[in-house]
């Protein structure tokens, strides 16, 4: 379900992701509401996959509307990097 | 000695068909099957399950001979479990889980199914009726999970007057079309019922 360099955006609330996603799917971005790995903690335990080639859109999208989430991680083989501590 | 031929079979129907001969057979089992997915697919079935794979390039595929040390010996080792026989199945008639707000409801549905794929213990059939066939029609975001599921021997079967009804029996996109006497024969001999 995530492939190797997707990043996984982590929320703080079901509201918030839900609005992100409504959001991402208005813009007909490729994006997929996915239950959070366990390895990564997230209180509503639900995540937003998207790929490499979308990553400008979709972060600027979520960045204008307020809606940043609050961790982003990428698929690096069997773990998860977080981004802005390692990247 | 069983033979299974499964060339020319798109996925999971691979899958399946060696389930199903893996539930009935005795000793081993050779199955001739393709190149790519298909091999893939089953050898990570067989050997998730217990049995050991031995396989080999032919010309046109694999020939892959099955055995079952781990799942034989250990059910003929120790005294079978005092549960009744017959598969375990989940009966999902609505895309959305739960009573409450529509959107929340689809979201857990969604959830739901794909969290299906870090279970260890998976039904043998998911049923699909009413508005629980358009997860598995074109268009929805657990297709790609239910025909993962299928990759792993879950039959993903679709209720086909369901389907006629939404008009979607043209673009199922994951596991099989079924009849209400498939459903109601596989419900009545099931060892236990999962329903959503």
């Amino acid at each position: 379900m995530i492939k190797d360099g997707d990043f996984v955006a982590i929320f703080n609330s079901i509201h918030r992701v839900m609005e992100a996603e409504r959001l991402l799917k208005d813009k007909q971005l490729k994006i997929l509401l996915i239950p959070a790995p366990r390895a990564l903690a997230a209180d509503c335990g639900l995540a937003i996959r998207y790929a490499e080639d979308v990553r400008g859109e979709v972060e600027e999208a979520l960045a204008a509307a307020g809606l940043l989430p609050r961790e982003l991680y990428r698929k690096n083989g069997d773990s998860f990097v977080k981004i802005g501590e390692d990247e | 000695m069983n033979k299974l031929d499964v060339r020319g079979m798109a996925c999971p129907l691979p899958v399946v068909q060696v389930k199903r001969a893996l539930e009935s057979a005795q000793g081993e089992l050779h199955v001739l099957l393709d190149d790519g997915a298909p091999r893939e697919n089953v050898k990570r079935f067989a050997q998730g399950r217990g049995y050991q794979v031995h396989e080999e390039q032919l010309e046109d595929g694999f020939a892959f001979t099955i055995t079952g040390p781990g799942a034989t010996a250990a059910r003929e080792a120790t005294p079978a479990p005092a549960v009744a026989a017959g598969p375990t199945v989940m009966l999902i008639g609505s895309d959305r889980m739960g009573d409450g707000p529509e959107e929340l409801g689809r979201l857990l549905m969604k959830n739901f199914i794909m969290t299906l794929l870090d279970m260890s213990e998976l039904p043998d059939r998911i049923f699909f009726v009413n508005t629980g066939v358009l997860l598995a029609a074109e268009g929805s975001e657990v297709v790609e999970t239910l025909n993962e599921l299928g990759n792993r021997g879950v039959e993903v079967l679709s209720c086909g007057i369901c389907l006629d009804f939404f008009k979607k029996k043209e673009t199922l996109a994951a596991g099989g079309v079924t009849n209400m006497f498939t459903i109601a024969e596989t419900m009545l001999a099931a060892r236990s019922v999962v329903r959503l």
